[in-house]
């Protein structure tokens, strides 16, 4: 140990680094791991998710709906282990946004910030909106037709946006703990649900739908691709990479655990739906609510009222933790001089960057809100915003599993088994993504589409005349939490210094 | 930390094995001088150093290329007072510096590295950390470097063994006893001889930097030196 104890007792001096982070002003290292990872697991909204999905899915895939969603997880935790290979080596609030600079360059790295602007600016709507119809459905109970009311709906809304701003500026801590307990307490629900359906169904297992027989492929990829938009959002913990604590090795576990945990929780959600219908001699796409519909078939009604309570909830909690991802990649942007510098600053109390949150919750609010006053139905509103923001989303992770090779040829880094990860991961996310904008724009959602390619391409060319005004600030794109001469052995001798 | 659960015993040693890499070499070291120094798999390195990272033991440079020891480290070895060598030896030492017209500085080994345990108050050294990081650079790492190769050991620095005129150097130094080195600045340089124990195993260094005339002609020097170590032998084995 003598190298090791002299470089205690005499560390020698260690140059090159910062007495502040590029990123100071938010709350470095001040929350833990389960904060991280309920960030994650609430931008997935997995009760959301595992109660609309499954539907969703076996309209296309039918009996082979469960390897579908399957399918699915296994691509997904590719891409949540790529994207570990940058969360286990920097720390950055832009997440995805940053990562994809250290390995493509600032232009690669600005369609991928642009897809995670739209991507979680557009599942934020997409939640509010959510968390707006199930509260007003919820309010139906006891007044019957109040859900058809757009005016309920859209001030139900706005307050949702209202309470997202409070938490959002308050601060990242009680955000994520406003959306731990309220994601637990929703997925327990469905799972308690998901037990009584099968307790009743008796213990046997239908194979044919774990390994069905006739699977058509085409059916089987979009309905798997279909199932990735369940998973989106898992990647969010990165954006909390500056004010967790042991962030190396807390972010990549969350991002890791949440793709483990929502996915099995969909393989059962769907399983115990299809099983749910045959059992009745329905067919699942007869239902617009199978949930609902089953908790009614199998008399327990009462469990109808709290799974609308429950998705309200997640979807509430998926607009925070949307928003907060959002905000974050926000504030690297104006931290980099790529939007205007307030963007980067901070609440001197609260350590968020209020600015951001400031111009962003009132448009995520507004922009449902007045689809909905413009009449196009809530259903209708949210599955334009999913479509757009599940393109958005597969963009980035394709920007971003593209990215790993070359940063880890950089870094001098460069093994087998990440890189046949990533490359993996690229080419059928790229696929998927193709197939998916294919399958959406012969729907009646296609107008999703076109707002995914309009957005990218008005963004895109922004930036290149952004570039053009200003040549040398793109080399300012990918900053990141540094270590600061506080952090290492010889840095600055005395940490208080720096505070 | 579970992919490793099956083979802890020999990650812990693997882990601190890197930690002392790192403090040896100095910050900025990289992730492949790691595995290469220090004879890992590439793929168990990188594992490694990325666990180390998490537990914040080491602190990734901006460059996110080097590593460099965290604070935390000093949590694990504890606030080690400097090992000033006992008064005895630093008598000597005063003594040998009083007519020596050049710095006299003592240094320890151990296993495959050194560390200045006296240095000369009134001719500091020029670049501690290069002398402990680059053992082919001055006299004492040379002493080091020689020995290892004598007892057949892999010197864990950046010693390039293809370099011939360094095999030539270490083979005259074993033959003649002690090292000597021309400085970078012109007119200077530097001469070590040997401390050893009863056994012959080296445990210090006895070094003088200075004017190059006493080097040119080392048998004065060498005789003052080599008599002094004799003394400092029994105090610092």
């Amino acid at each position: 140990m003598s190298a090791l104890e002299r470089a205690v007792s005499h560390p020698s001096p260690v140059e090159g680094l910062g007495a502040r982070s590029p990123v100071a002003g938010l709350r470095r290292r001040s929350i833990g791991f389960l904060d991280v990872l309920s960030q994650s697991v609430s931008a997935v909204a997995p009760s959301a998710a595992a109660t609309t999905i499954p539907l969703m899915v076996a309209a296309v895939a039918g009996k082979s709906s469960v390897l579908a969603v399957a399918a699915a997880m296994i691509l997904c935790l590719l891409v949540a282990s790529t994207v570990n290979q940058f969360a286990r080596r920097m720390s950055a609030a832009g997440s995805l946004y940053t990562f994809v600079s250290k390995g493509l360059g600032a232009g690669a790295s600005f369609v991928a910030g642009l897809a995670m602007v739209i991507g979680y600016g557009f599942i934020a709507m997409f939640s509010l909106a959510g968390a707006g119809f199930y509260l007003a459905t919820l309010a139906s109970h006891f007044w019957p037709g109040a859900s058809e009311s757009g005016l309920l709906v859209s001030l139900l809304v706005a307050l949702m946006g209202l309470l997202t701003f409070f938490v959002l500026a308050r601060g990242v801590r009680l955000s994520t703990r406003v959306t731990l307990l309220v994601e637990t307490g929703s997925v327990g629900i469905i799972l308690v649900l998901i037990s009584a359906l099968l307790t009743r169904q008796g213990p046997q297992l239908d194979w044919g739908l774990i390994v069905p027989r006739d699977t058509d492929l085409g059916d089987f990829v979009i309905g798997a691709v279909l199932a990735i938009t369940a998973f989106v959002g898992f990647e969010s913990a990165a954006s909390l990479g500056v004010e967790a604590r042991r962030p190396f090795a807390n972010i990549p576990r969350a991002i890791f655990g949440t793709v483990v945990a929502s996915g099995l929780l969909y393989i059962v959600a769907t399983y115990s739906q299809l099983v749910g219908f045959s059992f009745l001699g329905r067919s699942i796409d007869s239902s617009s609510s199978p949930v609902n519909d089953l908790a009614t078939a199998y008399g327990v009604e009462w469990a109808g009222l709290l799974l609308d309570a429950s998705i309200a909830a997640s979807f509430l909690a998926c607009a925070l933790a949307s928003g907060t991802a959002l905000v974050r990649v926000l504030f690297s942007m104006g931290r980099e001089g790529l939007l205007p510098a307030s963007f980067g600053s901070t609440h001197s109390r609260f350590s968020t960057p209020f600015f951001a949150i400031l111009v962003a919750v009132p448009i995520l609010t507004a922009v449902p809100v007045v689809a909905i006053a413009l009449g196009s139905g809530v259903r209708g509103a949210m599955a334009f915003l999913i479509v757009t923001a599940a393109a958005a989303f597969v963009t980035a992770y394709i920007l971003v599993c593209a990215a790993v090779p070359v940063f880890l040829w950089r870094i001098g880094e460069l093994t087998v088994w990440p890189v046949a990860r990533a490359v993996a991961a690229a080419l059928l996310l790229s696929g998927a993504l193709i197939t998916y904008l294919l399958a959406e724009s012969g729907t009646e959602y296609s107008s999703g589409v076109v707002a995914f390619l309009l957005l990218m391409s008005l963004g895109t060319l922004t930036y290149a005349a952004w570039t053009k005004r200003h040549p040398r600030r793109r080399h300012t794109i990918g900053l990141y939490d540094e270590p600061t001469g506080a952090d290492v052995l010889g840095g600055i001798h005395d940490p208080s210094e720096v505070r | 930390v579970t992919d490793l659960r099956a083979r802890q015993p020999k990650a812990i040693h693997s882990a601190l094995t890197v930690l002392e890499e790192v403090a040896r070499v100095g910050a900025g070291v990289t992730a492949k001088e790691i595995s290469e120094n220090l004879g890992l798999a590439r793929a168990t390195a990188y594992r490694l150093l990325n666990l180390l990272v998490q537990d914040e033991y080491l602190v990734r440079m901006p460059d996110l290329k080097g590593f460099a020891l965290g604070r935390k480290v000093a949590e694990l070895v504890g606030r080690v007072a400097p090992s000033r060598p006992p008064q005895a030896a630093r008598e000597i030492m005063m003594q040998l510096r009083e007519n020596s017209r050049g710095g006299i500085h003592l240094v320890r080994y151990d296993a495959a590295s050194l560390r200045v345990i006296d240095i000369d108050p009134d001719f500091p050294l020029s670049d501690e950390a290069r002398i402990i990081r680059e053992l082919d650079s001055s006299a004492m790492g040379l002493l080091l470097l020689a020995e290892l190769v004598l007892t057949g050991q892999r010197p864990r620095t950046s010693f390039r063994p293809a370099e011939a005129a360094l095999e030539e150097i270490l083979e005259t130094t074993n033959r003649l006893g002690f090292a000597s080195v021309a400085g970078r600045d012109e007119g200077l340089g530097c001469l070590s001889v040997p401390i050893r124990d009863s056994q012959g195993v080296l445990v210090a260094g006895l070094c003088y930097s200075g004017p190059r005339t006493r080097i040119d002609s080392p048998a004065a020097l060498v005789e003052v030196l080599t008599s002094s170590g004799r003394a400092l032998a029994p105090l610092l084995a």
